[in-house]
């Protein structure tokens, strides 16, 4: 979709031909720049710049198919493995341009770790699964040292006081909240500097969202994270910067306190007060 | 009328029954009444009942007139035929349902005529009853449905119950045959083993069957026959581990390549191609087997200097290898690819390559399935006879060998039991005696890979 098809489409009539806000920040851990993607001739994200700032949180809020998750799995590369998924323009990390073809991908997502929507863990033990990182990278050196990883990954998670006696039981014997901690524990178990996280509460209870989010606000002092989510209020809470998407436009970015208390753009206004969405 | 005729006429019957049933429930639901189930359903349930127990009488009358009749026809024959020393029961009958179906060898006695022309009388009073019988009861059963038409009864639950008592009917039928069978060969097991001990059978190295008293051949002599099993079990044992070590490798790993690497174009061109193998008959493999593996395996031994039967359990496995490859591919393509899209995303997520992500997450999860597909290649190997009988040779060498000539289990009881042969010798029972042992051994690899499995399956939801 360019931008001359969608103008005949009333719900894209209002979208600004700039984002509105600030895109960038003063110390970007990544940034991207005139990002485009496609799946086969269909555009889900259409020019996006933004950048995200070293060690803070950003949420990525906006309507059902607006391009939250296709922008995000875009910054460790995971839309490599869509065969259809075509992107143009440039994201970098600590400056570095990750499409570029001298890239490995897989220290880069090693790098940037994910978490997704519905809790994944291995069918493995729990302590295989935290485990896994660290091993397929050569990090631990020996078996002290990766016990020493997993269990400080578990503790990090919030986790290690739940399992520290089951370790070698199932992962997926866990509950729904513990196993997406165990999948949190598992992605800064190879200590990335970037967190994505998609939705990862959306299968959870408001106890365990409550557990995580608490996590994640941890967590931000030593991590970047990156977080798409549909609750407003989870992305007043634990982000500092919230980005509004709409039909595959960076409608607004700004920080969260500003974005909803006093949006720019009427579509970000609408959004958040429940208008449409 | 024919059974088929009757099988018809009492379809009729039931769709009849569905109708009135039908309208009777809803004519009066329509004027106010309510009804614990909807209208059809009291249409199928007098459907049902019209058909099913009308049904089953004529399957069984259709088996067992037959049954009947033979054993009233043997009156008809002379106490002097019967005393007779070549008298067989089954050639009498022969000769007997031959003049009623209007085949004539020649001229037969008097009494076989008597007999014939009793039996069509019999047949007529049969077809009658039966006609009678069928329809009376499947009218009986729909009208007996029809009459329990009223808002209390529970005709969907009904219905529920019979379509589930029907299925489990048909499970039933699958086992019990499965039983029998396995009772049948466990009783002319006992049988052999009454003639050949048990040791002999499991632990003798020779394996020679003859008719008692017959001449081994090539020998001049009267020998003995020596029922020693190990060669035919070493033989197949031989066979299936040459034919394994081709199929599951090859079949596994293209499995792999189709599930995970091959795009969607190359699969659908590939996966339909390979499934083709498995459609070959296995004839056609056997032929394949001797007149080019075979000899091209001799060939290349001699050249190397190696001593090559011109039927070697190589050539054989080899082929078999190949023909069981569709089975583990095709079985392990489906699992791998049951396995969910997410567990192969978390592996990528923590940066393993395409290759990790297949050993150690997608295959675990799949590995269930996966040792089912080499189950099955297995049993597939260890039952394929056809091959071995044209590539492997009949001779029960006792040998580890893959270039000797070897035999099997399968291709031994069916050189047993083709030909000539008397029921009563232990040559055609050993031919139950291999049956069983093959059956217990089966039974034996299924359960230690059902343990395998259970030991180190990885579970996902
Ligand atoms: N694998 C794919 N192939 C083709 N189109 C896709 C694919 N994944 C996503 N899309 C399309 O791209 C657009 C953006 O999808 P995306 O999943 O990024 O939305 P989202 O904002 O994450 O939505 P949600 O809030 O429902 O998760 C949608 O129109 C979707 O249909
Ligand atoms: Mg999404």
């Amino acid at each position: 979709m360019n931008s001359a098809d969608q103008s005949h489409n009333f719900a894209t009539a209002g979208l600004p031909a700039e984002t509105v806000g600030d895109v960038h920040v003063d110390h970007p851990r990544m940034t991207a720049r005139n990002v485009d993607v496609f799946y086969g001739d269909k555009q889900a994200i259409d020019n996006v710049t933004l950048d995200i700032g070293e060690k803070q949180v950003i949420s990525f809020i906006g309507p059902s198919g607006c391009g939250k998750s296709t922008f995000l799995r875009c910054l460790n590369r995971m839309n490599d493995t869509i065969d259809i998924c075509r992107i143009t323009g440039e994201i970098a990390l600590d400056g570095q341009n990750i499409y570029d073809p001298k890239i490995d991908v897989v220290p880069l997502r090693a790098r940037v770790g994910m978490v997704f929507q519905k809790p994944n863990p291995f069918p493995k033990s729990i302590f295989d699964n935290v485990a896994y990182g660290p091993r397929i990278h050569g990090i631990a050196t020996s078996k002290d040292e990766l016990n020493d990883i997993v269990e400080s990954s578990l503790e990090r998670a919030g986790l290690w006081n739940e399992v520290k006696d089951r370790l070698h039981q199932p992962g997926t014997g866990l509950s729904g909240g513990q196993q997406q901690r165990l999948c949190i524990a598992r992605a800064i178990a190879v200590s990335p500097e970037v967190i994505l996280m998609d939705e990862p509460c959306s299968a959870l209870d408001p106890i365990a969202t409550a557990k995580i989010e608490e996590l994640i606000a941890e967590l931000s002092s030593e991590y970047t994270i990156v977080i798409v989510t549909h609750s407003m209020q989870q992305a007043a809470r634990v982000s500092q910067r919230t980005a509004y998407f709409h039909l595959g436009k960076l409608v607004e970015v700004g920080n969260t306190d500003q974005i909803f208390t006093n949006p720019q753009h009427e579509m970000t206004n609408n959004y958040i007060t429940g208008r449409f969405g | 009328m024919s059974s088929l005729t009757l099988g018809i006429a009492i379809l009729i019957i039931s769709a009849a029954y569905f109708f009135v049933a039908n309208r009777a429930s809803s004519s009066q639901r329509a004027a106010g009444t309510k009804f614990h189930s909807l209208p059809h359903y009291y249409g199928l349930y007098a459907a049902l009942l019209a058909f099913l127990p009308a049904f089953a009488i004529l399957l069984v009358l259709a088996i067992g007139d037959d049954l009947v009749f033979r054993s009233l026809a043997l009156d008809f024959v002379p106490d002097e035929v019967k005393a007779s020393k070549n008298y067989k029961e089954v050639i009498v009958m022969a000769q007997i349902t031959n003049v009623v179906d209007g085949i004539n060898f020649g001229e037969q006695p008097d009494w076989v005529y008597a007999a014939a022309e009793a039996w069509k009388g019999w047949d007529a009073t049969s077809t009658t009853l039966r006609t009678i019988l069928v329809i009376s009861l499947s009218l009986l059963g729909g009208m007996f449905a029809y009459r329990q038409v009223n808002p209390g009864f529970r005709s969907r639950n009904a219905v529920e119950r019979i379509i589930m008592t029907i299925l489990a009917a048909s499970s039933a039928i699958a086992i019990l045959t499965t039983i029998g069978i396995v009772f049948s060969v466990i009783f002319e097991s006992l049988r052999f083993f009454a003639l050949v001990p048990v040791s002999e059978f499991l632990f003798g190295t020779t394996w020679n069957p003859q008719f008692e008293g017959a001449e081994r051949a090539g020998s001049g002599q009267m020998g003995l026959a020596t029922y020693g099993s190990v060669p035919l079990f070493a033989g197949t044992f031989l066979i299936s581990i040459v034919a394994l070590t081709v199929s599951v490798p090859v079949g596994l790993f293209s499995a792999i390549y189709l599930s995970e690497y091959a795009t969607p174009k190359v699969r659908a061109v590939v996966k339909p191609v390979m499934e083709l193998l498995a459609g070959v008959p296995t004839v056609v493999y056997g032929f394949f087997a001797a007149l080019t593996v075979a000899p091209f395996i001799r060939s290349t031994g001699m050249s190397l200097g190696l001593d090559v039967a011109s039927e070697s359990a190589l050539a054989a496995g080899l082929v078999m290898g190949i023909m069981i490859i569709p089975f583990v591919s095709s079985l392990s393509d489906d699992v791998i690819n049951a396995v969910p899209q997410a567990l192969r995303d978390a592996a990528y997520g923590l940066g393993s390559t395409h290759s990790e992500t297949v050993r150690q997450v997608v295959l675990p999860a799949a590995l269930p399935g996966v040792v089912a597909s080499i189950l099955l290649a297995v049993s597939r190997a260890v039952g394929e006879t056809m091959i071995v009988v044209m590539a492997a040779g009949l001779a029960a060498n006792l040998s580890f060998n893959p270039l000797d000539a070897v035999t099997t289990v399968t291709s031994q009881i069916v050189t047993i039991l083709v030909g000539d042969q008397e029921f009563e010798s232990a040559k055609t029972l050993s031919a139950f005696a291999l049956a069983l042992t093959l059956i217990v051994i089966t039974l034996g690899l299924n359960f230690v890979a059902l343990q395998i499995v259970k030991k180190y399956r990885e579970q996902y939801e």
